[in-house]
């Protein structure tokens, strides 16, 4: 991943006896296959779907069952959803929603970063295995330990939510532990493994070290992660419920089996939406530590070290903000089309005005995402070759951003529209509609990519005797993508039917991955034993490590606000057209009150995240024995 | 040297012509099938077959 890594390579691992490495081979195999079967099963879903009744066609013999399924052991009158009246939910003098607001946001926040630092660690963990660097293996040993504190938080608000849950919205709870039955006692026994797996991955890591037994520390990693990503899926599963309910009928009886009910039609997408998410902010997290003991010391060793740990956290943020988006329109298109009025209701109504503060909060993200791998580039001296393009790589990005942010209908007076000569700017309100976002962000995306491979690229020199050839490629693939999203775009967007246009965001989407996909082709075939030059570790400037400060608070924040948009899509139902939500805060809050809500939410983050680094930095401090005579 | 410096920048300029071509028809395929997968046809001339 980093070839720039400080020196001193350290004896790689003996591995004489390599069952460690078949006990890994074996547990990485069974997930992947169990996964497959999953999928595979998931794809049919006749096999899955248990009848309700049957037809009895006239003349035809009377069919007979062959197989037993769920309804011959539940022979229990369905139940339908409760209707709960407002005097149902208890009155604590406070707003009950804000409460839960408040913790599940909280508890989210916690357990994005968990489950994500874990993720990428086991990842910069193998990569020390196989490069035989011990500081990966450090360096992932330190990332682990700041964000341990993190799971004991993430359970204490988790615990709190489920408290605050069953009293304040007591009707609600019973019918989602009525739908989901025992699998809510799956989960909390995957807490159990996840502690387990946790406590001995942590700390088995110096117990575990070298040889067999690291291996046996990445099985650990590994299962971690497993129980981990299996504790997220089955959560969305309850969100993605209350969206779009599946397994139940129209007045919410449970017609289903467990499997029907959790797989319903937005499972899928915020499954890969937050597994991405996740990542790309655990690495915005870490890399503000990084910023942190990078700023508060002179020692160059160890300002050299924070600064590859916030280069590798920016990267592991950057590569996975770069699909994020991708994952978005994804999520988006399933929620159109499984409620054209709940999309409305995002897109078109009053949440569509969050959109346009999640373009402003995403171009803080790539903005300040590019600016430290622009700062970065001095590290090299070989940075000079493309430090011209810098300018024009910032020049689209600004223009794209104020482009992602332009409103389309704005809310006017008669003077005002007046003065504008129509409800929409002659000039700018072209730009307010998806057709010109698409376009904006599919360039911020491709210049984000470009100042990533150069950056990548600013320590080599390509040895291969096609280089040139290599260049005279990649420089096409650019140009012409570039050019094709626009005329998507614009062609597609302004001179077309509705379809075509919604389509062509799916080619838009394509040409941009091909960019990413045939640079990293390329760029690992061509810099292939190239030649490699001097890299200066600390030497950025320091203003760089506020970019990695602003990265993380604009990500926490984004979160906050797209998790408010999904959830407010329900309107004034707790299960969408299954159960109603008749309590005091049965509606959508003005955007100021939500922008207040997140903007609390998003600061009692950061503060219990400074108290984890603050507990982090605890452990390595150790009090001086006070003089013999010395003042008590 | 002048001869082997202009064959250099010749065999250059192929490769960036070609390299172009060959962008322009990979890209120009890619949005054919993207939209065809879609059931959104397109003309030779990319305007909307449906």
């Amino acid at each position: 991943m980093n070839d720039k890594r400080p020196s001193n390579q350290p004896e790689r691992p003996s591995t004489q006896i390599r069952w460690g490495r078949r006990l890994w081979i074996a547990l990485s195999m069974l997930l992947l296959v169990y996964g497959l079967v999953q999928a595979v099963e998931e794809s049919t879903t006749l096999n899955r779907i248990t009848p309700i009744g049957m037809v009895q066609v006239a003349g035809e013999p009377l069919i007979t069952k062959t197989t037993p399924d769920i309804a011959d052991v539940d022979t229990a009158e369905p139940i339908a959803a409760p209707r709960p009246s407002r005097s149902d939910y208890p009155n604590i003098g406070v707003s009950s929603r804000a409460i839960v607001w408040i913790l599940a946001q909280l508890h989210l926040f916690f357990a994005a970063l968990v489950l994500a630092v874990p993720l990428f660690l086991l990842t910069i963990e193998l990569l020390g295995v196989y490069t035989g660097d011990e500081r990966y293996d450090n360096m992932a040993y330190e990332f682990m330990k700041i964000s341990l504190t993190g799971f004991s938080i993430t359970a204490i608000f988790g615990g709190s939510l489920a408290l605050a849950l069953f009293v304040l919205y007591p009707d609600f709870m019973g019918y989602m532990m009525h739908v989901f039955g025992v699998q809510v006692l799956v989960y909390a026994i995957l807490f159990f493994l996840e502690s387990f797996f946790l406590y001995t991955y942590y700390y088995g890591w110096n117990a575990f070290r070298y040889g067999n037994l690291k291996w046996v520390h990445l099985s650990l990693g590994l299962m971690l992660n497993a129980s981990g990503l299996t504790i997220m899926v089955l959560a969305n599963s309850w969100a993605t419920f209350m969206m779009a309910p599946s397994g139940v009928n129209e007045v919410g009886a449970v017609v289903g089996n467990i499997w029907e009910i959790m797989k319903g039609p937005l499972w899928n997408p915020i499954n890969l939406h937050r597994f991405i998410a996740n990542i790309a902010f655990g690495g915005t997290v870490v890399g503000a530590y990084a910023a942190f003991k990078f700023l508060s010391t002179n020692d160059p060793d160890r300002r050299a070290h924070y600064d590859w740990m916030g280069y590798t956290s920016n990267f592991i943020a950057i590569l996975a903000f770069l699909p994020l988006p991708f994952a978005g329109y994804w999520l988006m298109a399933e929620i159109y089309a499984y409620s054209q009025q709940m999309g409305i209701t995002a897109m078109g109504g009053i949440l569509a005005w969050l959109f346009i503060v999640q373009a402003v909060l995403i171009g803080t993200i790539l903005l300040a995402g590019n600016f430290y791998l622009w700062a970065g580039m001095s590290r090299t001296d070989g940075s000079d070759r493309y430090k011209g393009l810098i300018k024009y790589i910032a020049a689209v990005l600004v223009v794209c951003f104020l482009i992602w942010v332009t409103p389309h209908t704005l809310i006017l007076s008669a003077s005002e529209i007046s003065l504008l000569g129509g409800s929409y700017h002659h000039i700018l309100g072209p730009l307010g509609i998806m057709p010109a976002k698409n376009v904006a962000v599919n360039l911020m995306l491709v210049a984000t990519f470009l100042s990533f491979q150069l950056y990548r690229r600013s320590d080599k020199v390509a040895t291969v005797s096609w280089a040139p050839m290599g260049n005279a490629l990649m420089v096409p693939i650019y140009v012409v993508a570039i050019v094709n999203i626009i005329f998507l775009g614009v062609y597609y967007g302004y001179f077309t039917n509705t379809v075509y246009k919604v389509g062509s965001s799916v080619a838009q989407v394509a040409s941009t991955l091909v960019v990413i996909i045939a640079g990293i082709i390329l760029d690992t075939l061509m810099f292939r034993n190239a030649k490699t030059l001097p890299s200066h570790w600390g030497r950025i400037p320091d203003r760089a490590q506020y970019a990695l400060f602003a990265l993380p608070i604009a990500f926490t924040w984004l979160m906050g606000l797209m998790g408010y948009v999904r959830s407010s899509v329900k309107t004034h139902w707790h299960v969408y057209t299954v159960m109603k939500d008749n309590s005091p805060d049965n509606y959508i809050p003005t955007i100021a009150y939500a922008g207040n809500m997140i903007t609390i939410v998003t600061v009692l983050f950061l503060l219990c995240v400074l108290f984890m680094f603050w507990v982090a930095n605890l452990s390595s401090t150790r009090q001086a024995k006070p003089a013999a005579g010395g003042a008590v | 040297m002048q001869t082997n410096d202009n064959n250099n920048a010749l065999s250059m300029l192929i490769s960036i012509i070609v390299s172009f071509m060959i962008a322009l028809t990979f890209f120009y395929g890619l949005d054919h099938l993207v939209m065809s997968m879609q059931g959104l046809p397109l003309n030779p001339d990319l305007s909307p077959a449906g």
